[in-house]
C-alpha cells in the first residue's frame, strides 16, 4: 500500500494567474469584505455577492429555506420596492441571477460599466432593508414548487440525486436537497424568512467581488458610500458535523417508468480544505475528462457497457462525495456495469496512473483553470469560490503548482483511502412499465 | 441551484456605452481555397478556432435524417494516419479540446488549445477534416450509442417537446427534422453513407476558419496553409435551402407522457431569417414581451401567478427562415390557465405594441449586455463565422448597439402585428394527456400522440 499523501510542496502562485489578479482588498468596519479587480477589455462589469449560508445551515422543518429565500431577495426592499430591483437593473443595462448550494448563496450581476453605482445602490438596499411580504412569498413558493417539479420530480437524475443524499448522510444537513422537501417549502413562514435574513444576510457574513471595467479606488469609495452604514450582525452559529462513520455499503433502488436503468454511485470524500481534495481533482480528470479518459474509454468505448459516464468531485465545506453517474442502454444489467466500474477503481488503487495520464490530468486542470478566467464573471466567481471553500481567493492562484507536484504514489494512496466499498452508496433506477398516474417508488436498505 | 432562468440577450445601445470593437481581422485564403480569418487577442495564453462548414441538417438526405451531425461526430474517430485513441490522446494530452456543433445550416468544429500547442492542434483539425477514415467499428458503436440515446431521451420531457415542436411546425421543410435525426433513420446509417456525405458536402469552398487568441496572425495563416493544403471535395457554392413554406398553425399536438406531473408547453409560428431587416425592432419588442426577467410574460405568468419557474419568447433565426416561439412549462392542472394567460399577453402586444418607455428599457438592457458576447476568444471566433456565413456585414458587432438604439416604437408595433401570431399558432404540449386534454376546449383541434413517436 502506498504511503499517505505528503503535504504538497510550498504553494506557489502561478505567474500567469498572478499577472491577472492585481486585486484591491478591503474590509469595511461592519465586516463586509470587498475584492476589486480591473479588466478593461470590454465595457462591462460583473459583481458577485457571496453569503456564507446554504442548505447546510438549515434544519428539518425549514429545508429549502436558503433557496426559497434567494428568490425573496428579488422581491423588494425599502428603497427599491416590489419588482423594482430587476426593472431598475435591466433599464440600466444589466441582468442578475443567483444560485444556492449546500454551502453558499451567491448573487451576481453583469452590467454595462456605467451602471456600477446603480447596481451598488440596488444590492446594498436589499442587504440593508429587505422587505418580505406575504403576497410575494406565496407567489415565490409556487414558483419554487414548479422548479422542484422540473428539476426533481420530472427528472430522473433529480430523483436519484435526492435518494442518494438521504442514503449517504444520516445526520448532516447535506442529507436533504438544496431545493428542500416539498412539505417544508409549503410551510416556511414569513417569520422564518425574516429571522433567516437577520441571521445570515449581515455584511460580516458576505463578500463582494467586483471585476471588469472599473477604477478600483473610485469603486471602493462607492462601496463604502452604499454599504458603510449597514449594521454588523451577530456571528452565525457554526454548523456541527455529527455525521457518523459509514460501516458498509448502502443501496437504494428507485422504480420509475424510465427507458433504461441508470446508476449513481457515491463515495464519501474529504472536505474542500483537506489536502486530498486536490488529488481527487487529478483523479477525477484522469477517470472521466475527455474521450480518452480511463472510464470513458473502458466503459463507453471498449466494453460498451455504458452510454456515458461522468464523475463529479464537488468541493464542499464539510466532507462531500465523489459521485459517479452512468447512463446505460435499455437492456443493461446495472450490476455488471457496477462491477466493471469497481474493477477500474481497484486497478487505480493497485497500479495508479501512468506517468502520461498523470501529466495529462495536470495539463487539463491548468487549461480549464485558464478557460474559467476568460470572463469577468468567471474571475469574480472563481475568487469567491476559492475564498468560500479554501479560505482565501489567493489559494486559487497556487492550484496549478499544487497539481503539478502531485505524484502517482499520492494518487494511489488517495484512491485506496476513498474508493473503499464501505464508503459507498449506490442508487439504481430500475425501469417499470409506465402506468397512468404512476409515481416513482423507492426501496432503500443498508447492507452492513 | 439557480433561482432563475438567465435570459440570453441580444445587443443593446445605451447612451454612454464604451466603444466596442472586434480585434483586427487578418484575412487570407489557403491554396486549397479555404478562407481564413485570424485575430490576435490576449492576455490568456489560449487560442480558439472555429471551422464552419455549410453542411447542417438541412442537407441531410431525405431518408437519412441526422447524417450531417453523425458524420461530423465520427470524423474525430479516426483518420488515414491515426485511430480514435491516438487522436484522443494527441488532443487531450496537451489540454486542448475538440468539439462538434451542428445546427440546421452549419457544422462547426471547435478547438480550444493552450497557445503553445496551436500549430499541432490546427494540424490535427486539418487532418480530421480532410481525411477522416470512418472506421467500421466506430461507426457501429456510435450508431448503437445514438440509438440508446434516443431511447433515453424519452425520459427528458423538454427534449421530446422540442423535437415534436420542430417537426410539427416545419413539416416537410429541410428544417423540419431533428438535427440528430431519429431512431428509424440512424438505424440505417452505414460507413458508406458517411464517406459519401463527407466527400459531397464538406469542402473548402463552403467552409471558413476563424482563429482568435494569443497567436500571431501570420503564424495562423502559415499553419492553416499547411493544415489544409490539398483539401478537395465538397460543393463549389453554398447549398440552396428552399424558402420557408407555410407553417403549421391553429392546432394542438398533445404528446402523451402519463407519468408527468407537469406539462411542457411550446407555442410557435413563422418568424424570419438571420440578417433580416426586422431583426432589431423584433429583438427589442421581444425583450419586452418575453425576453428579459422583467418581461410581460415573466411578470404575468411567473411573478403574478406562480404558474411556472421559467417562460421566454424568442425568435429562432436560420439561414432561410425562422420561427417566433414561446417555451415554458407548468403543473398539469394549470395547463389551460397557463395557455390563456400567455396567449392573452401576446395578443395585447400584437394589438397595442409596446410603450416608448418599455422600448427604451429594452434598448438599454440589450445594449448594456451586448459587449459580453465578445468577452472570450471562443465567442469572437464564433461571431466572426456567423457574420460571414449569414452575410451580416463586417461592422455587425461594432454597429450593433447603434442599430438597436435607433429602433422606433412604430417599428416595434409593425413587427408585433407581423409575427405575434396574427393567425392562431401551433401549440405543442407534452404531459399527462388524460388530464390535459379536457382542459383544451375551444383552442383548436387536438391530436394526441404517444411520446414514443419521437424516439
Amino acid at each position: 500500500m502506498a504511503k499517505a499523501p505528503a503535504k504538497p510542496a510550498a504553494r506557489k502562485a502561478d505567474p500567469v494567474l498572478l499577472s491577472l489578479f492585481d486585486v484591491q482588498e478591503a474590509t469595511l468596519p461592519n465586516g463586509l469584505r470587498v475584492r476589486l479587480l480591473a479588466n478593461h477589455q470590454t465595457p462591462v462589469v460583473s459583481l458577485y455577492t457571496f453569503f456564507q449560508v446554504g442548505s447546510r445551515n438549515e434544519r428539518p422543518g425549514i429545508t429549502g429555506i436558503s433557496h426559497l429565500f434567494e428568490h425573496m431577495m428579488f422581491n423588494g426592499a425599502k428603497k427599491y420596492g416590489p419588482k423594482k430591483f430587476d426593472q431598475t437593473l435591466e433599464s440600466n443595462g444589466g441582468r442578475s441571477n443567483a444560485y444556492t448550494s449546500t454551502d453558499m448563496t451567491v448573487y451576481y450581476e453583469d452590467f454595462a460599466s456605467d451602471a456600477l453605482e446603480t447596481v451598488l445602490d440596488l444590492e446594498s438596499d436589499r442587504m440593508r432593508s429587505l422587505r418580505i411580504n406575504d403576497v410575494a412569498l406565496k407567489s415565490e413558493r409556487q414558483v419554487v414548487l414548479e422548479e422542484r417539479r422540473v428539476r426533481v420530480d420530472n427528472d430522473i437524475t433529480g430523483i436519484m440525486d435526492e435518494e442518494l443524499g438521504t442514503l449517504v448522510w444520516k445526520a448532516h444537513a447535506y442529507r436533504w436537497p438544496v431545493i428542500g422537501w416539498q412539505k417544508d417549502i409549503e410551510n416556511i413562514t414569513r417569520q422564518d424568512c425574516e429571522q433567516y435574513f437577520r441571521t445570515y444576510y449581515a455584511p460580516n457574513n458576505a463578500v463582494l467581488y467586483i471585476v471588469g471595467d472599473i477604477d478600483p479606488k473610485k469603486t471602493l469609495a462607492l462601496v463604502r458610500k452604499y454599504y458603510g452604514d449597514i449594521p454588523k450582525g451577530p456571528t452565525p452559529a457554526p454548523v456541527l458535523d455529527a455525521e457518523p462513520e459509514q460501516k458498509g455499503e448502502r443501496r437504494a433502488e428507485v422504480r420509475h417508468p424510465a427507458q433504461s436503468p441508470a446508476l449513481m454511485i457515491a463515495y464519501r470524500g474529504p472536505a474542500a480544505r483537506d489536502e486530498d481534495t486536490l488529488l481527487l481533482d487529478v483523479i477525477q480528470y484522469a477517470l472521466a475528462k475527455g474521450e480518452g479518459s480511463r472510464l470513458t474509454k473502458k466503459l463507453v468505448y471498449d466494453t460498451q457497457l455504458a452510454v456515458s459516464v461522468g464523475v463529479d468531485w464537488g468541493w464542499r465545506l464539510d466532507p462531500g462525495i465523489i459521485l459517479f453517474f452512468l447512463e446505460l442502454k435499455p437492456d443493461s444489467d446495472p450490476r455488471k456495469v457496477e462491477e466493471a466500474l469497481y474493477a477500474e477503481l481497484q486497478r487505480l488503487v493497485a497500479e495508479g496512473l501512468t506517468e502520461r495520464e498523470l501529466q495529462k490530468a495536470k495539463n487539463n486542470l491548468r487549461a480549464d483553470h485558464l478557460r474559467e478566467l476568460a470572463t469577468n464573471s468567471g474571475r469574480a466567481h472563481a475568487m469567491g469560490h476559492y475564498e468560500a471553500l479554501l479560505g482565501s481567493w489567493r489559494d486559487g492562484l497556487s492550484l496549478p503548482s499544487v497539481y503539478a507536484a502531485a505524484t502517482n504514489e499520492q494518487v494511489r494512496a488517495v484512491a485506496a483511502k476513498y474508493f473503499a466499498p464501505e464508503r459507498r452508496s449506490v442508487v439504481t433506477v430500475r425501469p417499470t412499465a409506465p402506468a397512468d398516474g404512476a409515481v416513482p417508488t423507492v426501496d432503500a436498505q443498508e447492507v452492513a | 441551484m439557480a433561482a432563475r432562468k438567465s435570459a440570453t440577450k441580444k445587443k443593446p445601445a445605451a447612451p454612454t456605452m464604451g466603444a466596442l470593437m472586434l480585434p483586427a481581422l487578418h484575412e487570407s485564403t489557403t491554396s486549397s481555397g479555404l478562407k481564413v480569418l485570424a485575430a490576435e487577442r490576449g492576455p490568456l495564453p489560449l487560442v480558439a478556432m472555429r471551422l464552419v462548414v455549410r453542411a447542417g441538417s438541412a442537407v441531410d438526405p431525405k431518408d437519412k435524417h441526422g447524417l450531417a451531425d453523425f458524420t461530423a461526430r465520427l470524423m474525430r474517430r479516426g483518420t488515414q494516419k491515426r485511430g480514435a485513441d491516438e487522436l484522443d490522446e494527441a488532443i487531450e494530452f496537451v489540454g486542448a479540446s475538440f468539439s462538434v456543433g451542428s445546427n440546421e445550416d452549419l457544422l462547426s468544429f471547435f478547438v480550444t488549445t493552450p497557445a503553445e500547442h496551436f500549430p499541432a492542434m490546427i494540424g490535427l483539425l486539418g487532418e480530421i477534416v480532410r481525411e477522416p477514415s470512418f472506421p467500421e467499428r466506430e461507426v457501429e458503436l456510435a450508431r448503437e450509442r445514438t440509438l440508446a440515446g434516443f431511447a433515453n431521451d424519452l425520459d427528458d420531457p423538454s427534449t421530446i417537446a422540442d423535437r415534436a415542436f420542430t417537426r410539427a411546425l416545419w413539416g416537410a421543410h429541410p428544417y423540419g427534422h431533428d438535427i440528430g435525426g431519429s431512431s428509424a433513420h440512424v438505424r440505417t446509417f452505414t460507413r458508406e453513407d458517411l464517406v459519401r456525405f463527407h466527400c459531397e458536402r464538406l469542402g473548402p469552398k463552403v467552409a471558413l476558419l476563424s482563429v482568435v487568441g494569443a497567436v500571431d496572425p501570420k503564424l495562423v495563416l502559415d499553419e492553416a496553409e499547411k493544415a489544409f493544403a490539398g483539401w478537395t471535395g465538397g460543393p463549389e457554392a453554398a447549398p440552396q435551402i428552399p424558402a420557408m413554406g407555410k407553417m403549421a398553425s391553429g392546432r394542438i399536438l398533445l404528446v402523451d407522457k402519463p407519468d408527468q406531473t407537469q406539462t411542457q408547453v411550446r407555442i410557435g409560428g413563422p418568424g424570419f431569417r438571420m440578417g433580416h431587416p426586422d431583426y432589431f425592432p423584433s429583438t427589442a419588442m421581444n425583450n419586452v414581451l418575453g425576453g428579459g426577467f422583467t418581461s410581460r410574460l415573466v411578470n404575468e405568468v411567473r411573478v403574478e401567478r406562480g404558474l411556472t419557474y421559467g417562460i421566454s419568447s424568442y425568435f429562432d433565426m436560420l439561414n432561410v427562415g425562422g420561427v417566433f416561439a414561446i417555451s415554458t412549462f407548468t403543473q398539469t392542472e394549470r395547463t389551460r390557465e397557463m395557455l390563456d394567460v400567455t396567449l392573452s399577453e401576446v395578443a395585447k402586444v400584437r394589438a397595442g405594441g409596446i410603450s416608448a418607455a418599455e422600448l427604451k428599457k429594452a434598448q438599454r438592457y440589450l445594449a448594456g449586455l451586448y459587449p459580453m458576447r465578445t468577452e472570450t476568444n471562443e465567442s469572437v471566433a464564433s461571431v466572426i463565422g456567423d457574420i460571414r456565413v449569414h452575410a451580416l456585414g463586417d461592422d455587425w458587432v461594432e454597429k450593433f448597439r447603434e442599430r438597436l438604439c435607433t429602433v422606433k416604437p412604430r417599428q416595434t408595433q409593425e413587427v408585433a402585428a407581423k409575427y405575434l401570431f396574427p393567425t392562431p399558432p401551433l401549440i405543442v404540449l407534452l404531459g399527462k394527456a388524460s388530464a390535459v386534454k379536457k382542459q383544451l376546449k375551444g383552442l383548436g383541434p387536438v391530436k394526441v400522440v404517444p411520446a414514443s413517436d419521437y424516439e
